[in-house]
């Protein structure tokens, strides 16, 4: 992500309103980037500290130096410096050296040994060469690790799409809140805000989709706080990932809170991965056996992943498949309970608790740490199993539980 | 349905939640209906305790230890610090205790920590205090200390870190230390610092400072001192502790020329840097933002961007120049049995200096574990001198120092004297010299000038 100082000078305030100005893909711009990814090349392998000298360079007087400077961190971002693999620890090196300072080029009485003369020293006793010694007195430190990898495969145009992404969750770093209003419930969304920690608090909009408020605990408590503008900023690209949204942040900037607004419309692009069909064996196998006993059109249940959201205050539950009748539309939830910490487990339980439905049917692995006692006062079918579970029963089950 | 598991509170990033309590049940005060549970700021936490005993509301909250601490330090208190701690007991160990800078106020917290055997977090203003403080607590305990800032990330039962990351680490792991310590606690009302001692649940807190924050400097959305810690609980002033602690000093400034070379490049930085400033009247119209008025300029205007690279070369070519080397050079052989810092502004230069003479360099990257090292190793004689960029400027202890060679700074008048405080703790009767080296006729003249305060009182 971007430094606080490379996104301010892109962010103007209208009337109530903060406005960043994005990178256009124009010739001029093209060409600083191809520049850049040129130049970011040229020096893998080499310390960080030549590639920044390198990049002053190429700034040279230019006034787009902010620009420059963000496309460069994009492009750090995404690299990999590492420390360079060292036969001693440098600390301890410059321990053995300094104990033998003050030096100088020449000798006087009270210095008998020049700088040269003590590295030629400490050299042999480490059967090391000077030229070794000079290299590893300072590798442990940031200036000096090696550009490993130049990361991903940027041409021109995905860098300054990538740096225009930068821009705007550089704005959310002065954020307080984000509220954001979802017209489907692409699932991934939620997998996001709790990858990211943050609180929410979503609530079914009257006219259809989700409306998502997102803050931090102490939020409530102090009104203006930016605390958790840094995860919102890390969330973003997860908005990106629904077909139809907006998103409006109350940012505090230049002592105002102004409405920072983005919607579907767009044009930035997510980097993030939308996730695999199935978290585990478990759910497959069962979407698999699933088609091939009950599947096309011999079957009166159709089965779909992970498509309804039930809400339960500050979060959510996703059950893994939804039954639906296809001719009178009973709907009926499935969890399947499989490996999980403890912790986990007794979370789950709450919120099946919590959710209160009677057509959710849990498919509960034997396995697994949970006494069935615990599951005594749900209002839910639940189905032990010993190995994987058996269709049959899963079926009368739905079609008792179906509403 | 009889499955209602038992109330119980629990941390949650700063706050206090209470879980399987409902919405009719009748809690006090501070907690509020927010997103279908009870919550409050951990703030709270001391003076909810009688009643969620009351209401058998299991308490999940506490983290911390009870410790075996020993003291390795023979020192014995003054008067004034045990009576300053007595009153820091009989407060509930909630409070703030104010001394004047140099009456040992780090001993004190040192001393609280003991009392208290307690996981305990000390919040400290600046990443130089926050390695000090790691460097006293090991001394003092003999045992691992934490540390937790930008840099370093490792969290004890004694963990120091900045009121910058004590945030993060507070809404983490608040619950961790039964006691919090503000260093320097008139940072705390500043609207982000005062957020953290909200978010902590700590029962003993404990502010230090010389100079508590006036009430307008706790007003307009800023927070409160007294709020946050507790009230002052002791104070003792300059006066009531002066005596001879302060070393005698003398300071030497030293002239140096540019090479012809350096001359020529400086005067024709110089000479662009100065028309732009003229000519815009950069100073009369923008005072003492002149400079971050340059820096705006410098996005759009191409005239702005050369003059402040002109300005940025012309810096770097005098904190680098060839004489200031060969005096650099001479200072240490003439004060080959002092104890010696030089100061200079930039990191690289400061490496340049370490490896020509082979002796430690101090800069923000250098880790908690080799500063110590090596103030250490400075401190018992076995490092001379030590080159340092701008870390030893803040009430950082290098007590056997007794020369410091200022190569490069700015005009500021409060580093100034800070520097000189470093060299300037007395030690038996040796007097103290600060050399001050400058290029003549250069803005370093008149930069040097504007950082001498009229009179120069540590």
């Amino acid at each position: 992500m971007l430094t606080g100082e490379l996104v301010r000078p892109r962010l103007h305030p209208r009337s109530g309103k903060l406005h960043v100005t994005m990178l256009k893909s124009k010739p001029q711009a093209l060409e600083t980037a191809a520049d850049l990814i040129a130049l970011f090349g040229q020096h893998a392998g080499q310390p960080q500290h030549i590639w920044d000298e390198a990049l002053e360079d190429y700034e040279g007087e230019r006034t787009d130096y902010t620009i420059i400077r963000g496309l460069a961190k994009v492009l750090e971002d995404a690299a990999t410096f590492v420390p360079l693999e060292t036969p001693i620890a440098p600390p301890e090196l410059r321990e053995i050296l300094f104990e033998r300072g003050p030096v100088f080029a020449t000798t006087d009485l009270f210095h008998p040994l020049t700088q040269q003369n003590t590295l030629e020293t400490v050299a042999s006793e480490l059967s090391l060469s000077i030229s070794q010694i000079e290299t590893l007195l300072f590798a442990d430190h940031p200036a000096e690790y090696i550009l490993a990898d130049v990361g991903a495969d940027w041409t021109p145009a995905d860098l300054i799409a990538r740096y225009n992404l930068e821009l705007a969750r550089g704005v959310l770093y002065w954020s307080s809140e984000m509220r954001i209003d979802l017209r489907d419930s692409y699932k991934d969304f939620w997998r996001y805000l709790k990858l990211f920690k943050l609180m929410f608090w979503a609530f079914v909009n009257p006219d259809g989709g989700y409306h998502v408020t997102l803050d931090g605990p102490i939020s409530p408590f102090v009104k203006s706080t930016t605390r958790y503008g840094r995860q919102f900023a890390a969330f973003l690209p997860a908005l990106f990932l629904c077909e139809q949204w907006q998103m409006d942040a109350d940012v505090h900037f230049s002592q105002k809170v102004l409405n920072y607004h983005l919607d579907s419309k767009t044009p930035l692009t997510s980097h993030f991965k939308r996730s695999g069909a199935f978290d585990s064996h478990m759910e497959a196998d069962f979407a698999a056996e699933f088609e091939a006993k009950f599947g096309n059109e011999r079957g009166e249940w159709a089965l779909t992943r992970e498509d309804e959201i039930l809400l339960l205050g500050d979060t959510v539950m996703i059950p893994d498949f939804a039954l639906t009748h296809k001719e009178d539309g009973r709907r009926a939830l499935i969890e399947i309970i499989g490996f999980w910490h403890p912790d986990y487990l007794r979370r789950k339980i709450e919120k099946i608790r919590a959710a209160n439905r009677r057509n959710l049917i849990l498919l509960v692995y034997e396995g697994v740490n949970l006494t069935r006692d615990r599951l005594q006062d749900t209002p839910n079918e639940v189905l032990y199993f010993p190995k994987k579970p058996v269709l049959k029963d899963v079926m009368d089950a739905v079609e008792r539980a179906a509403e | 349905m009889s499955h209602a598991m038992k109330p119980s509170l629990t941390f949650q990033g700063g706050t206090l939640v209470l879980y399987d309590v409902d919405e009719n049940f009748r809690v006090p005060a501070p907690f509020e209906w927010v997103k279908a549970r009870w919550r409050c700021p951990a703030y709270h936490y001391t003076a909810l305790l009688p009643w969620l005993r009351e209401q058998g509301i299991r308490d999940t909250l506490p983290r911390w230890e009870t410790l075996n601490l020993t003291l390795h330090d023979n020192r014995q208190p003054h008067d004034y610090q045990t009576e300053s701690l007595n009153a820091w007991d009989a407060a509930d160990r909630r409070g703030s205790i104010v001394l004047p800078t140099g009456a040992g106020k780090t001993f004190v917290a040192i001393q609280a920590i003991k009392r208290t055997q307690r996981s305990a977090v000390i919040v400290a203003p600046t990443i130089d205090l926050l390695h000090q403080w790691y460097a006293r607590l090991v001394n003092a305990f003999q045992v691992e200390v934490g540390v937790y800032y930008g840099g370093e990330k490792i969290i004890k039962p004694l963990t120091v870190t900045t009121y910058h990351s004590a945030g993060d680490l507070i809404a983490n792991q608040g619950s961790n230390f039964k006691l919090i310590i503000f260093d320097e606690v008139h940072h705390l009302p500043a609207p982000n610092w005062g957020e953290t001692a909200l978010m902590s649940p700590s029962p003993f807190r404990l502010g230090l400072t010389a100079t508590y924050p006036e009430e307008y400097e706790q007003t307009n959305g800023r927070w409160r001192v007294d709020d946050l810690i507790g009230p002052i609980v002791y104070t003792k002033l300059i006066d009531d502790l002066a005596g001879d602690q302060l070393a005698e000093y003398r300071t030497e400034r030293i002239r140096i020329d540019l090479t012809p070379e350096e001359r020529a490049q400086y005067d024709a930085d110089y000479a662009i840097y100065a028309d732009f400033f003229r000519s815009h009247n950069l100073q009369r119209t923008y005072g003492p933002n002149w400079l971050s008025e340059l820096m705006r300029r410098s996005a759009f205007d191409t005239e702005a961007r050369r003059a402040l690279l002109a300005r940025k070369r012309i810096l770097h070519l005098l904190s680098d120049a060839e004489e200031k080397k060969r005096m650099l050079d001479h200072l240490l052989r003439e004060y080959a049995h002092e104890q010696t810092l030089i100061f200079n502004e930039y990191n690289a230069i400061v490496y340049d200096i370490s490896r020509r003479h082979l002796i430690p360099a101090l800069t923000g990257e250098t880790k908690a574990a080799e500063r110590k090292q090596i103030l250490e190793a400075f401190q018992a004689g076995k490092y001379r001198a030590i080159v340092t960029s701008k870390v030893l400027n803040e009430g950082i202890d290098v007590p056997e120092a007794k020369i410091a060679i200022v190569l490069a700074g700015t005009a500021n008048a409060r580093e100034y004297i800070q520097r000189l405080g470093r060299v300037l703790r007395k030690v038996g009767n040796r007097q103290a010299v600060l050399f001050e080296v400058i290029a003549r006729d250069t803005i370093e003249e008149s930069q040097s000038q504007r950082r001498r305060p009229k009179k120069v009182r540590v």
